[in-house]
């Protein structure tokens, strides 16, 4: 308690309510440093809706799944001195592969009629792949290389970091290309439609795997890029990360609406946003706990979330 | 021997957390809240006996008590929503009581000490047992005689209508409603029946280990309470007991041989099993094979 009082009188003045001008200043830059580091919870609340959408199952692994993806990136930095958008780039060709494992191991061999046992497939694939990071760094956090990260953008009082501009400029290019591909390809229809009535897209000549496989590519291959987004931004990869990833990106898949693409990007943003915000005022102990009454509140004042789609046949 | 004692502990109190989870998935919810019922019990107990000088048994009392109100009064909102949504909806509850305890201070003195749970360091110095000269032995006779009543009213349960009414609901929801059965009750007695088993564990938790804190209660052990049930099967009690003792004696102790690679097969495993047995290691039909071996050896000795 003693400690926390302490630091209160580092962030909040004591005089009440009245805060100072460059109080104020510190909380919006670190809201704003919040809403641009939101863009990594936004893809992957895209990730877990996407998959939820198509196989109506929540695949647990996924943020897991990201950070591994973002650790195999880092073995081409061992390699030879590889420019930062090379290694994002074998991030997420890495988080294709580990996505498509994922479908087969977790996945396709287990009765769909069963959601218990993917649920519980996913849960042993998490601990799997953590426990895999943990193997091969010892469990030893690594560095991660950053883009831009010596560029500040002055804006008035404010400093906005570069790194976390890129971060957040590359979150919005894969949702784009997400929303592209989901909207104007023949993939993305075919997809559309597994997810709305799968016997019937069956009868249409499409094939269920294949889509659910691709579904499990593309989307882990947006997790490889959060993974290496999340690793940029903090400047370091950990195995310790996966958990509180996975529950932030669950939330965000809630308060935006499941199925919702746009949902989960402005859940991402506002999540990452309130994070810092309740961090600036009740310290790093109680942030969480106020996001997740939050989302309790969320569940229970509006379970669609932001975006609900209205519920269709099934 | 102490060992084997230590765990025969650790297979008992996580028997009633997997038991507690068991109940909920009856009725096909899948709630990752456990961990928390379970954190407040611990805290509730410890609070008890340590603070207020209560002996156990009552305090194990208390704690379920309030753990099953919290559960009740958990279940109304929760349950409202299904799948996904719940398991999030419950991964926050368990979260949220978590941070709580990380952030809950109430410590009085007692002589040169000051007792009782602060914040992040957790709550230190439950020396109920040590002080009562209970011996480990003792420890362990007392939680199986907890967990075997607590079997033995899940197994009443499970051959009674209510439990004929939970298992329905968990089959096939709408076919329930449809024959008159207010689901929105039976989802939330069921959470308090779980919360009311999760609070005696979470008790009997924070006795023997003496120490308890807030990273404990995670999501992990969350996974966990799940984890046991599913894995074991839902056909009846001893899926969970077998999953229990499978992933704790087996899986975490028996390949400590293996040192680092245990923990790498230990995710496996779990994957491997769901693949092999989606319905769990004792499903129905294994249940059913186990009965006609048991009925067709006693036949010619019955005769």
């Amino acid at each position: 308690m003693a400690a926390r009082r302490h630091c209160n009188r580092v962030y909040v003045p004591d005089s009440g309510f009245v805060v100072d001008y460059l109080d104020l200043i510190d909380a919006v830059q670190s809201v704003a440093d919040g809403v641009l580091f939101g863009a990594t919870y936004a893809l992957l609340g895209i990730g877990f809706t996407l998959i939820f959408g198509v196989m109506h199952k929540i695949n647990l692994s996924f943020a897991a799944a990201s950070i591994g993806a973002a650790y195999v990136s880092l073995l081409i930095l061992a390699g030879f001195k590889a420019p930062a958008i090379l290694v994002f780039l074998t991030a997420a060709l890495a988080g294709g592969v580990i996505g498509a494992l994922v479908y087969l191991v977790g996945f396709k061999f287990i009765p769909l009629a069963n959601p218990l046992a993917t649920l519980m497939s996913t849960v042993g694939l998490l601990l799997l792949i953590d426990e895999i990071i943990v193997h091969s760094t010892d469990g030893v956090p690594l560095n991660y290389p950053a883009l831009f990260s010596d560029v500040i953008i002055p804006a008035g009082p404010f400093n906005i970091r570069g790194d976390l501009v890129f971060v957040f400029v590359l979150g919005c290019v894969c949702m784009a290309v997400l929303l592209t591909l989901l909207y104007r390809t023949k993939l993305g229809l075919a997809t559309r439609a597994v997810s709305q009535q799968p016997v019937a897209s069956q009868l249409c000549g499409i094939s269920i795997t294949r889509v659910n496989l691709l579904t499990f590519v593309i989307t882990g291959m947006v997790g490889g890029i959060a993974g290496a987004m999340t690793g940029a931004a903090i400047g370091m990869l950990s195995p310790l990360l996966s958990l509180p990833l996975t529950v932030k990106g669950l939330i965000v898949t809630v308060i935006g609406g499941l199925g919702s693409i746009p949902g989960a990007i402005i859940a991402g943003l506002v999540v990452g946003g309130l994070e810092n915000f309740f961090q600036f005022f009740r310290g790093v102990t109680e942030r969480d706990l106020y996001i997740m009454l939050l989302l309790f509140a969320f569940l229970v004042f509006k379970p669609g979330g932001l975006f609900a789609t209205s519920a269709g046949r099934d | 021997m102490d060992f084997y004692l230590g765990l025969a502990q650790i297979i008992g109190v996580h028997t009633l957390l997997g038991l507690s989870a068991y109940c909920v998935l009856l009725t096909g919810q899948v709630s990752l809240a456990q961990a928390g019922f379970f954190a407040i019990g611990a805290y509730v107990a410890g609070m008890l006996t340590v603070l207020a000088g209560w002996s156990l048994v009552p305090a194990l009392l208390i704690s379920a008590l309030v753990s099953g109100a919290v559960a009740c009064a958990v279940g109304f909102p929760a349950l409202r929503v299904k799948g996904l949504m719940l398991v999030v909806a419950t991964t926050a509850f368990g979260e949220a009581v978590r941070l709580f305890f990380f952030n809950f201070t109430y410590q009085i003195q007692a002589g040169n000490l000051k007792l009782g749970p602060h914040g992040g360091e957790g709550f230190r110095q439950i020396r109920y047992f040590p002080e009562n000269g209970w011996s480990t032995l003792d420890v362990v006779i007392f939680i199986w005689i907890v967990v075997a009543l607590v079997m033995a009213a899940l197994w009443w349960l499970d051959r009674s209508r209510a439990g004929a009414v939970l298992r329905a609901v968990g089959e096939d929801e709408l076919a329930a409603q449809s024959s008159g059965i207010n689901i929105t009750a039976v989802k939330v007695s069921a959470m308090t029946i779980g919360g009311l088993i999760a609070g005696i564990g979470g008790g009997i938790f924070a006795h023997y280990t003496t120490h308890i804190e807030h990273i404990q209660f995670g999501v992990v052990l969350a996974t966990f309470a799940i984890a046991y049930p599913i894995l074991g099967g839902l056909s009846n009690v001893f899926g969970t007991l077998l999953a229990v003792i499978f992933i704790q004696g087996f899986l975490i102790e028996g390949l400590r041989f293996m040192g680092d690679w245990r923990n790498l097969l230990f995710g496996g495993l779990i994957v491997l099993a769901m693949n092999i047995r989606p319905r769990g290691l004792l499903d129905a039909g294994t249940t059913r094979a186990l009965k006609r071996l048991f009925s067709s050896g006693k036949e010619p000795s019955g005769a």
